[in-house]
């Protein structure tokens, strides 16, 4: 019996795990269709992404260091169970950067020129939704 | 009626004073929220792509002036060679921007050889040989990618071999490389606004306490002890106010540091 319930616990386990990396990879495809469109702009989009969980009221916070001058898109995709997401950057100080913005349901980008070199930090939230998976991935120019 | 009148007034300041914090709130992050921020090593470090476009606002320089003479590309320690292949890396983003194939393909070797005794050469030996492809046609667009997906492909066959800490050593060697390569550029062809491009404060941080934070017998090595502290000089040298713009003679002091920790690196220990 015990050998039973070890063994139903095992495979929900690795069934949740694998709807989490099916969740990481569909938000990394959402997030990259979207930030194929700033590559026709001439943006060029970089390798590495940053994906995770989230929850509505828990924001989640990443340091990134840009180069003065260069512009960037920084583009966040989450999962169907979140409703609306946001995406923001802040300067080294913490205090918001003016941007461009574009959101729709599940993704959000922000674009913005680096008016120094040095670090900035970029805020996702999901304002609206249930805990998901997300994406995040930055082009340059 | 007057004590209906100021609750209501106070409610209204009350409501107005909350909605001002909250949006004080969304217009700035707390201190919580900075020292907590997440420092991840496929976004939070810039390529040497990043530094190339952006100095190349600044004016088309001849960058084939900065390749390097070939370093040994036989080393046993695994740090040094982790350190090397992150400075090779970087010497292949420099030899796209002088679109220099020759030098391409010898860096893809390179970096083929050298990767060797990490292995992680079986997971870089269809990019490398995808780069001497692209570097005969001459794509130049499609080599850079290339170079980053080498960097990740490192980076993830590292982590999955735990050697977490070799990550931090390529990328390391990497962006020492670029700093060595900006700042001599910048040494013989100064302009103040290109020069505000050396300003990268949170990366030498990041690199000095993840270095001391490592196990001693990644660190404890002769040539480790010399980088870690001419990093300490580095770090002094690119940190400055992001309105200031370093002198020629700034400039140069970062180039000659740079430089030194690039030819300990390269240096067989």
């Amino acid at each position: 019996m015990i050998t039973r319930l070890l063994l139903i616990s095992f495979l929900i386990s690795g069934l949740a795990i694998a709807a989490t990396e099916d969740q990481q990879i569909a938000t990394r495809r959402k997030a990259l269709e979207l930030a194929g469109a700033f590559a026709n702009d001439g943006f060029k989009l970089r390798d590495g992404h940053w994906s995770g969980s989230i929850k509505t009221g828990e924001a989640k916070v990443v340091l990134v260091n840009l180069y003065a001058g260069n512009e960037y898109w920084f583009t966040v995709a989450a999962g169907p169970e979140a409703k609306k997401v946001s995406i923001k950057i802040y300067d080294e100080q913490g205090a918001l950067v003016e941007c461009d913005p574009y959101a729709e349901s599940t993704t959000a980008a922000a674009g913005f020129t680096a008016a120094a070199s040095g670090p900035y930090y970029i805020k996702i939230e999901e304002t609206e939704g249930d805990p998901t998976a997300f994406c995040l991935v930055y082009s340059y120019k | 009626m007057t004590r209906r009148f100021l609750i209501l007034v106070t409610a209204s300041m009350l409501a107005g004073f909350l909605t001002s914090v909250s949006a004080q709130n969304a217009d700035q992050l707390t201190k919580e929220e900075i020292s907590n921020a997440e420092v991840v090593d496929h976004i939070s470090f810039p390529i040497p792509g990043e530094l190339f476009t952006a100095l190349d606002k600044h004016g088309k320089p001849d960058w084939s002036a900065q390749f390097r003479t070939p370093i040994a590309a036989i080393y046993t320690n695994r740090t040094q060679i982790a350190l090397n292949l992150g400075g090779l890396i970087a010497d292949g983003y420099l030899a796209v921007e002088a679109q220099d194939g020759q030098q391409v393909k010898n860096i893809a070797r390179d970096i083929k050889v050298i990767s060797k005794p990490l292995g992680v050469e079986q997971d870089l030996l269809n990019r490398a040989n995808s780069i001497i492809d692209f570097a005969e046609k001459g794509n130049w667009d499609t080599l850079t990618e290339e170079l980053e997906a080498v960097q990740n492909e490192v980076v993830i066959a590292m982590l999955q071999h735990q050697d977490k800490e070799l990550v931090t050593m390529v990328m390391l060697g990497g962006w020492v490389r670029g700093t060595e390569i900006l700042s001599s550029h910048l040494s013989t062809h100064y302009k103040p606004e290109a020069a505000k491009l050396l300003r990268q404060p949170k990366i030498v941080d990041f690199f000095v306490k993840r270095l001391a934070d490592m196990p001693k017998k990644v660190t404890n090595s002769s040539f480790m002890n010399k980088i870690r502290l001419s990093l300490f000089d580095l770090r002094k040298a690119v940190t400055f106010p992001n309105e200031a713009i370093p002198t020629a003679e700034e400039v140069k002091k970062i180039a000659e540091i740079a430089a030194n920790i690039s030819n300990i690196i390269a240096t067989k220990e």
